[in-house]
């Protein structure tokens, strides 16, 4: 290798022993149970939890496909910022009303409650597994995403697979030692890193290619001029380089998901009161100005005179072919792999507690000791691990498409968390009939987009279909909405 | 400005919310917020669009969230006097 590779793999790799140590001791404190290693002993204050959202949020889809996606397709990068602007304000209202449930029922993750307040178990196990099947391609997208930076970065010597196993080694270590705590700690210390290097480099690239942020989009205004009324060309007007429907479905279907992510959502579990749910929810924005560079990282990329092999690697492809000192690249590096681990711990842990709380106790019925909980989520981080590397390493499709197949079929959890928290009369049936008719209709249309009419994102089309079916069957089963009672008392 | 049994900032908040949603995620954004030019500040228009609309929430959200607070403290101040007059 190189002096430069070595500095750089020598930069990350004390990022990553930094991101070892923090969370290793971060679960310091935490009681030796379930509720401990899942959601912290609800005690988790406002620091921890404003980073915990935010650092999740961002992953390595912003770090890498955002600015790929500006310079592909210029202004329709713009929906990722309108989705996560919108998408987090219902749990203003739905967190603290799960808090409150979790509190007095015991729940900590978001199938159980919507099963317990549904009084139906099996929709518990239709949700972990609808939940593992979304999270393992959304945590291969981290996986690859820390494998692509490490490898560009090191001109190829360190493979895409070596790099992201090393990454995700890591991050075995510190969610299986200290759950929740590990993944908020070091979500905290990756967070002001990937916060700081973004501002850094969304500032500089456009003053050194171009002298200045105004320049820049002055000079692709003038490489690219837009004709009134030609939709091909079209860059820095909304949608871009994609059509209107693109945009307005990827971010309604983006914004539902994000509301209902179960990763996200079972954070109300482990807030410590009302106020510090309500105060992550309304600081939340401050974090999504952090796109904001990200995206003028991707519009220096447009009129950048070599092109990168893939519109992902924008981002290293510029830094690596702007002879900058290796110090400075192996500080990216440190960002773009800290964006890509703050998501995946926080998506491993979660999915290994929702299959053993939601499948495995709730649905299947089967009681466990605290301690023996514990542990079974320890084991199935790994196997799940295991599965998004592999998953990993086999998919060669861009980042963006990846995290979109994810959203789909997440999103059809809202009808039920909509009754479960707010509805009167709760149908568990047909809750549960209308999420499988959600999810295989959004699944054959991914499969098969011919199907899907009007280029609406098949996430939408399965929503519908989704609240159509809830509806009929709920109908079916005796419910009236304008019965003066109210409706009969449908449980399953 | 607004007393804590007024149902008002409850509407203008979820009202505030429904435009926005409507004005990023939604058609809006394609109908005012979709030009490139004028440039604000160096940048694009369709940029800024998303940037107003960010500092609106957040402002939004502040304020309801103050109110919120304000009507819990007064509730918890209501039942503690309501614990000492029985």
């Amino acid at each position: 290798m190189s002096t430069d590779a070595w500095i750089i793999s020598g930069v990350s790799v004390l990022y990553l022993l930094g991101c070892l140590w923090v969370g290793m001791r971060g679960g310091k404190g935490a009681t030796d149970s379930a509720v401990g290693y899942v959601a912290g002993d609800r005690a988790l204050g406002p620091v921890l939890m404003y980073f915990i959202t935010g650092a999740t949020v961002f992953s390595a889809f912003s770090f890498l496909a955002t600015p790929g996606l500006a310079y592909t397709s210029g202004a329709a990068v713009f929906y990722v910022l309108g989705y996560g602007l919108v998408g987090f304000i219902p749990f203003y209202f739905l967190g603290p009303i799960a808090a409150k449930l979790g509190r007095e029922r015991g729940y900590i993750t978001q199938g159980e409650m919507i099963a317990g307040a549904c009084e139906h178990r099996w929709l518990a196990g239709t949700m972990a597994l609808v939940s593992a099947l979304s999270f393992i391609p959304y945590l291969a997208l981290q996986v690859k995403g820390a494998g692509l930076v490490v490898n560009r970065l090191t001109e190829g010597q360190v493979p895409e697979w070596l790099g992201g196993a090393v990454c995700y080694v890591v991050v075995l270590a510190y969610v299986l030692k200290s759950g929740v705590l590990g993944v908020g700690w070091t979500n905290v210390f990756q967070g002001v890193l990937m916060m700081a290097l973004a501002w850094a480099f969304g500032l500089w690239l456009p003053y050194k290619l171009y002298g200045g942020v105004g320049n820049m989009f002055e000079a692709i205004a003038a490489a690219k001029p837009e004709i009134e009324g030609d939709a091909a060309t079209r860059f820095l007007s909304v949608p871009g380089g994609r059509t209107g429907q693109w945009f307005v479905t990827s971010g309604l279907i983006s914004m539902v998901g994000f509301t209902c992510w179960p990763h996200l959502f079972m954070k109300a579990f482990s807030a410590r009161d009302d106020r510090t749910l309500r105060r992550t929810v309304v600081f939340y924005p401050t974090f999504m100005v952090f796109l904001v560079p990200i995206f003028l990282i991707g519009f220096a990329g447009v009129l950048f005179p070599n092109p990168p092999p893939n519109p992902e690697q924008i981002l290293p492809h510029m830094l690596m072919s702007l002879d900058l000192p290796a110090l400075v690249v192996g500080l990216f590096c440190a960002g773009a792999l800290a964006a890509g681990m703050s998501t995946g711990d926080a998506i491993v842990h979660a999915s290994a507690s929702i299959l053993v709380r939601d499948g495995w106790i709730t649905a299947l019925k089967r009681p466990m000791s605290s301690t023996a909980e514990r542990r079974a989520v320890r084991i199935l981080i790994v196997i799940l691990m295991v599965a998004s590397y592999a998953l990993a390493v086999w998919y060669e499709g861009d980042l963006v498409r990846l995290l979109l197949y994810a959203y789909g079929p997440v999103a059809q959890f809202l009808p039920g968390l909509l009754v479960s928290l707010l509805g009167r009369r709760r149908d568990g049936v047909a809750v549960h009939v209308g999420l499988i008719v959600g999810v295989v209709t959004c699944v054959a249309l991914k499969y098969e987009p011919s199907w899907s009419p009007y280029g609406v994102h098949e996430g939408l089309w399965g929503l519908a279909l989704n609240v159509a079916t809830l509806l009929v069957v709920a109908l079916a089963r005796g419910w009236r909405p304008f019965s003066p009672a109210g409706g009969n008392s449908a449980r399953a | 400005m607004f007393g804590t049994r007024s149902k008002l900032p409850h509407y203008l908040f979820a009202g505030h919310a429904l435009v926005a949603a409507v004005c990023v995620v939604g058609p809006g954004y394609l109908w005012w917020g979709s030009n490139a030019r004028p440039f604000v500040l160096g940048l694009p228009w369709s940029l800024v669009w998303a940037i107003l609309w960010l500092i609106s929430v957040f402002v939004s959200l502040l304020l309801y969230e103050h109110w919120t607070r304000k009507c819990e403290v007064e509730r918890e101040r209501a039942e503690a006097s309501g614990k000492r007059d029985p």
